[in-house]
């Protein structure tokens, strides 16, 4: 904002002002590489059909064709919603059944508890690819193939989500533990009376997370969704293989695919950022 | 009667109750040790239901020879399947250009924000605010919107790309920059986020090490160099492990909807081809094999790298 810092705000060397230019053009560049494909997308799906392939950094006039000309050839609602379930109910369960096991190892020592941390830690090396044959030929026995159940049910456990939680449990004060114990209240009471208002931001955090790595997912919902397009980065997928690409209404359908994403972003913006940080540095 | 909640005592020590109390006491125990175990039991469960009983069924696979068919019967072939993974040159070939790929990333997931995190390690209040939020962006960009609006950019007649260089380039089916393109695709997915880590450790160092050393009359460029990078070294090597480990998921969306491994197998690394040797060539023997050859190779990798790491590491103790 101003030229003038104090001494503590520039605790090692005074930075000129070329060189606070340079940090600022370096973020420049690279926040425009990131951000100017996005910017695009948007551009041209508001580009009237016939302006598609106009080079105009504005799209002017600005038009909605293209968005009603893809809500015309594919369920594009119908997508929303299933994703949307598919993306909140895992991301709900995920955030259950890692609370219950975060707590187990901050709550408790027991016997074989390093064992068991490590087949959470041990998840990171078991590439997806070398489950996916036995997981699709389960899903099949149990008949979830082609069912939203089906993309759900094998996500439930998230074993980062499990050590998010477990290293912002360790810190967690243990004498307010004993103190709900000597209340005489059972560990089930303490876990939701005590534990989880305290833990509110960070469960919050990991949910937005989850929902939008949920929402993002690929890969699993292309194995077990084969025969139909029940979600929308299939139907995006299905729009992106067509001969002679219609640029416009595929614009238009992967703007709003992201849509839901951005506006969770931009209301959460900074729980996200923080949630993505500290479970990167897990 | 609530257990030993917080902490558990030895069990020898609980063992040693009073004899006539026997099943009343035995009960007492399995109440005191049970809860953990009943909180676990959730997560365990599934852990071992979808990815350490598959991993254990993947191995079962690789020593037979199954085309995926429910009726069709399994024959066991010991192994035959490894001895054909290792003498396919597809194999070599994929192999190698994971590696490329890893190699491309580096400069997107650590080189890159590693520059950028230095600086503007002084970038603060609303502007710093805005370049986050910018960077970050492409990180919540679902990988198939990605593969599209950058084989829009990419388009050879129409794209933005072309247009502006001046040429009519089919980028993303050219034997020679389909993996660039891949690469490029990934790492604009990746480098808000690398960036975002690397200025978190930035802050995390503690800016007292950096006085001291200005005060033995060390230049800017030395302090960089001798304290502030060494100190840096755990979140680089994180973010290394990661890439390794990663690189090759991450890129799998995008070769999936813009090159499907071509053109003529240009993009096919290992997750590729492991997908095709499954479900196009429905080879589930060949597809296992591969699987625990990648989970083991992953494993020695990802040793080496922390072996590594711990030696090249100073941490800030």
């Amino acid at each position: 904002m101003t030229t003038e810092r104090s001494a503590n705000d520039e605790p090692v060397g005074a930075r000129s002002p070329a060189q606070r230019a340079l940090g600022h053009s370096a973020l420049g560049l690279l926040g425009l590489f990131c951000v100017f494909p996005i910017y695009w997308l948007y551009a041209t799906s508001l580009r009237a059909p016939g302006d598609v392939y106009q080079l105009s950094v504005l799209p002017w006039p600005l038009s909605t064709g293209n968005y009603a000309d893809a809500l015309g050839k594919i369920d594009l609602a119908g997508m929303l919603l299933n994703t949307a379930i598919v993306a909140v109910l895992s991301a709900l369960g995920q955030l259950l059944i890692a609370l219950l096991a975060a707590y187990a190892f901050a709550a408790w020592s027991f016997p074989f508890q390093r064992l068991l941390h490590l087949m959470f830690v041990g998840t990171w090396l078991v590439p997806f690819q070398a489950t996916m044959l036995p997981n699709y030929v389960l899903l099949a026995r149990l008949g979830l193939l082609e069912t939203l159940a089906g993309v759900i049910i094998p996500t439930l456990c998230s074993a980062l989500g499990v050590l998010l939680l477990r290293e912002h449990l360790k810190n967690f004060p243990k004498e307010l533990l004993d103190a709900a114990r000597m209340d005489g209240r059972s560990s089930w009471s303490s876990l939701w009376t005590v534990v989880v208002p305290s833990l509110r931001p960070v469960l919050a955090a990991l949910g937005i997370l989850l929902v939008i790595t949920a929402w993002n997912e690929y890969f699993w919902p292309a194995m077990v969704l084969q025969r139909s397009n029940a979600v929308v980065q299939l139907g995006l997928r299905s729009f992106l293989g067509t001969e002679g690409n219609e640029w416009g209404p595929l614009m238009a359908t992967a703007g709003l695919t992201c849509l839901p994403v951005f506006a969770l972003y931009l209301v959460l913006q900074r729980h996200i950022v923080n949630a993505f940080v500290r479970s990167g540095l897990k | 009667m609530t257990g030993t909640f917080v902490e558990v005592p030895s069990p020898s020590a609980a063992g040693t109750e009073a004899a006539p109390a026997a099943r009343r006491s035995a009960w007492s125990r399995v109440r005191r040790i049970a809860p953990p175990y009943l909180y676990l039991a959730p997560a365990v469960a599934l852990l071992v239901l979808w990815t350490y009983q598959p991993l254990a069924q993947t191995a079962y696979l690789s020593v037979h020879s199954w085309n995926l068919v429910p009726t069709s019967p399994m024959r066991e072939v010991g192994f035959a399947n490894y001895v054909r993974l290792l003498t396919t040159p597809e194999l070599g070939e994929s192999v190698l250009r994971t590696f490329v790929v890893i190699a491309g990333m580096l400069p997107f997931t650590v080189l890159i924000p590693t520059v950028v995190g230095l600086l503007t390690r002084h970038v603060r209040g609303r502007a710093a605010a805005v370049y986050r939020g910018l960077v970050f962006a492409p990180m919540l960009v679902a990988p198939v919107a990605g593969a599209a609006v950058w084989q829009w950019l990419l388009d050879p007649t129409a794209g933005v790309v072309n247009r502006l260089l001046g040429t009519e380039l089919n980028w993303i089916n050219t034997t020679g920059t389909a993996q660039l393109v891949i690469i490029v695709i990934t790492g604009w997915h990746l480098v808000g986020f690398a960036a975002l880590v690397v200025s978190a450790g930035l802050t995390g160092i503690n800016p007292d090490y950096a006085a001291a050393a200005q005060v033995d009359g060390a230049s800017r460029g030395q302090i960089t160099r001798w304290v502030t990078l060494p100190l840096l070294s755990p979140t680089l090597a994180f973010l290394v492990l990661m890439t390794v480990l990663l690189s090759a998921q991450w890129t799998f969306p995008l070769i999936d909807t813009l090159t499907q491994g071509g053109p003529v197998g240009s993009t096919t690394n290992v997750y590729y081809l492991l997908w095709e040797y499954g479900f196009r060539s429905h080879d589930a023997g060949l597809a296992a094999a591969a699987g625990i050859v990648f989970f083991l190779g992953f494993i020695v990798l990802a040793a080496l790298l922390a072996s590594l790491a711990d030696r090249l590491s100073h941490h800030d103790d």
